[in-house]
C-alpha cells in the first residue's frame, strides 16, 4: 500500500537522515581527496571504460523524483541503494593502508543510515518482507582496479547521495 | 613443605570473623610433642587457637578470628624452636566490602575520537580489587528489548570512564547502557541509560575571528563589533544553532548573551555596545533542532568598539 503525503514521516527521522546524508557526502568527499592527492586518481570521467569493465552497478531513485513520488517505492529505493553501495564498498576493501580508515568509516555510515531506514520501513509497515540479499558484485583484481573501482564507487555514491538529499528536503519541508 | 595455612575463606567481609587452620607434616622435623603451633596477625601473637594431633601423625591447629578489621593483613603459622619462633607459613588475609552500586552514569558522542565515552561515580572504597564493566546492547525501542549485544568496553585500570568505538555504534539507533562492577565478595550494576549516540553528541567550540576594515564594507559604527565564526569541521555536517555572549574586558559586567545565531556567518556585526570599550566574546553550539549537548564556550575573542 503506497504511503500517503510526507506528513507519515516522523520529522525527527527526516532531519536524522540529512544529517546521514551530509555525513556520508563528506565521508565520500574525503575519499575523493585522498584517491587524487594519493594516487593523482581525480576525475572519475577518466575511468568510464574501466568502470564498464568492472561492471559497477548503477542505484535507482525513480520512485523519488518529484514528479513521480512514490514514498514507499522510495523508501525502499532508498535503502536498496545504501545497500548496494555497502557491498560495493565492502569489495573495495584493502584499497590501500592509507585509505583503510576512510573507508571503513564511510561504510560504517552508510550502513547506519540504511539501518535507519530499514527500521523505519518496519515502523511504517512498508518494509519488504524478506531483508535484501546482495547481488553479485564487481570483483576487482589489483590495487589499481581497487583505488579506480572507489573512485567510481564514490562518485556515484555522491550523485545517489546527491538525489536523497533533495527528496529528504521536500519530505521535510513543514 | 614444612606447614602450610589454609583459610575458610580467602576474603571476607570487614569485620567478620574469619578460621585459619595450619597443618606442621611428620617430616618437618623440628616436631616433638611439646611442639606448640603459635598464630601471629601481622606482628601481634594471637590467642585462641585450638591445637591437636591427627591421626596421620601431623599437627593440626586452627584459629578463629571474631572480627577481621583490617583490609590486609599477614596471617603466620609459627613454632617455638630453641627460644626462637619460627614462620613455617604465611596467608594474606583480604576484607572489604562487595562493590557499591555505580552511579551518575552519563555519555557523550565524541565526533573526534568517533566514539561514545561513558563516565561513572564508581562510589566509596571497598577496599577490594574491582573490576567495572561498560555494558550495553543496541535496542528498538526504549531498550526494554535487546537487539543485539556489544562486546563489553573494560576501562583501564583504576578509569571510570570507557570509550566503545565507532565500529560497535549505530549513530543513530537506541542504545541500552550500564555499567556493572565485580569483586570478590559480590556484584552489582548500575541504572540502565537508554540513548541515541548522536543524541549525546557534544560538539566542539567554533571559531571566531574578528573582521578585519575592508574596502567593501563600511567601518563599524560606534560602539559596534564586526566578527564573524566557523563551525567546528567534524560537525559541518551537522545543523547547530548558537549562542554568543559578550562581556566589557575591565569592570565587572556580567555576560550579555544573543542568542539563536546560526552556525556559520561570513559576518555578524554586534551593536549597542559602550564605544571605545574593549570586548571578550565567546561562542558555543550545539545540535539543534535535534537534541545533542552544548559545547563549552569558545576561547574569548577580544576586540575593541570604535570611538564616536
Amino acid at each position: 500500500t503506497p504511503l500517503g503525503p510526507a506528513s507519515s514521516l516522523p520529522q525527527s527521522f527526516l532531519l536524522k537522515c540529512l544529517e546521514q546524508v551530509r555525513k556520508i557526502q563528506a565521508d565520500g568527499a574525503d575519499l575523493q581527496e585522498r584517491l587524487c592527492t594519493t594516487h593523482k586518481l581525480c576525475h572519475p570521467e577518466e575511468l568510464v571504460l574501466l568502470g564498464h569493465s568492472l561492471g559497477i552497478p548503477q542505484a535507482s531513485l525513480s520512485s523519488c523524483s518529484s514528479q513521480t513520488l512514490q514514498l514507499t517505492g522510495c523508501l525502499r529505493q532508498l535503502h536498496g541503494g545504501l545497500f548496494l553501495f555497502q557491498g560495493l564498498l565492502q569489495a573495495l576493501a584493502g584499497i590501500s593502508p592509507e585509505l583503510a580508515p576512510t573507508l571503513d568509516i564511510l561504510q560504517l555510515d552508510v550502513t547506519d543510515f540504511a539501518t535507519n531506514i530499514w527500521l523505519q520501513m518496519e515502523d511504517l509497515g512498508v518494509a519488504p518482507a524478506v531483508q535484501p540479499t546482495q547481488g553479485p558484485m564487481p570483483t576487482f583484481t589489483s590495487a589499481f582496479q581497487r583505488r579506480a573501482g572507489g573512485v567510481l564507487v564514490a562518485s556515484k555514491l555522491q550523485s545517489f547521495l546527491e538525489l536523497a538529499y533533495r527528496v529528504l528536503r521536500y519530505l521535510a519541508e513543514p | 613443605q614444612c606447614g602450610h595455612i589454609s583459610l575458610s575463606a580467602p576474603i571476607v567481609r570487614l569485620g567478620d570473623p574469619i578460621t585459619a587452620s595450619c597443618i606442621i607434616s611428620q617430616n618437618c622435623s623440628h616436631l616433638d610433642s611439646e611442639s606448640h603451633i603459635v598464630w601471629k596477625l601481622e606482628a601481634e601473637l594471637q590467642p585462641g587457637e585450638r591445637q591437636q594431633y591427627l591421626p596421620n601423625g601431623t599437627l593440626q591447629s586452627t584459629i578463629t578470628l571474631p572480627h577481621l578489621n583490617r583490609s590486609r593483613a599477614l596471617l603466620s603459622c609459627c613454632l617455638h624452636w630453641g627460644n626462637s619462633l619460627q614462620i613455617l607459613d604465611q596467608a594474606e588475609l583480604q576484607a572489604g566490602y562487595p562493590p557499591a552500586t555505580p552511579h551518575n552514569l552519563s555519555c557523550l558522542m565524541n565526533l573526534t575520537t568517533n566514539s561514545l565515552t561513558c563516565q561513572w561515580e564508581p562510589g566509596p572504597n571497598n577496599h577490594l580489587s574491582t573490576n567495572f564493566t561498560l555494558k550495553s546492547f543496541r535496542s528498538r525501542g526504549n531498550c526494554q528489548s535487546q537487539e543485539d549485544s556489544i562486546p563489553d568496553c573494560v576501562p583501564e585500570d583504576g578509569q571510570s570512564h570507557c570509550s566503545i568505538p565507532r565500529k560497535h555504534l549505530q549513530l543513530y539507533q537506541n542504545m541500552g547502557i550500564w555499567v556493572q562492577a565485580k569483586n570478590a565478595l559480590g556484584t552489582s550494576v548500575s541504572p540502565k541509560l537508554c540513548l541515541v549516540p548522536m543524541d549525546v553528541v557534544k560538539l566542539e567550540p567554533p571559531t571566531l575571528w574578528a573582521l578585519g576594515p575592508s574596502p567593501e564594507l563600511a567601518p563599524p559604527q560606534p560602539g559596534c563589533l564586526r566578527l564573524r565564526w566557523e563551525t567546528w569541521k567534524p560537525s559541518l555536517h551537522i545543523d547547530q544553532k548558537c549562542e554568543l555572549r559578550h562581556q566589557p574586558r575591565l569592570g565587572e559586567a556580567s555576560w550579555d548573551l544573543v542568542g539563536a545565531l546560526p552556525s556559520r556567518t561570513l559576518q555578524y556585526e554586534l551593536c549597542r555596545l559602550r564605544p571605545s570599550t574593549a570586548y571578550a566574546l565567546q561562542m558555543r553550539c550545539t545540535r539543534w533542532r535535534l537534541p545533542g549537548h552544548w559545547s563549552n564556550w569558545s576561547p574569548s575573542l577580544e576586540l575593541t568598539t570604535t570611538q564616536r
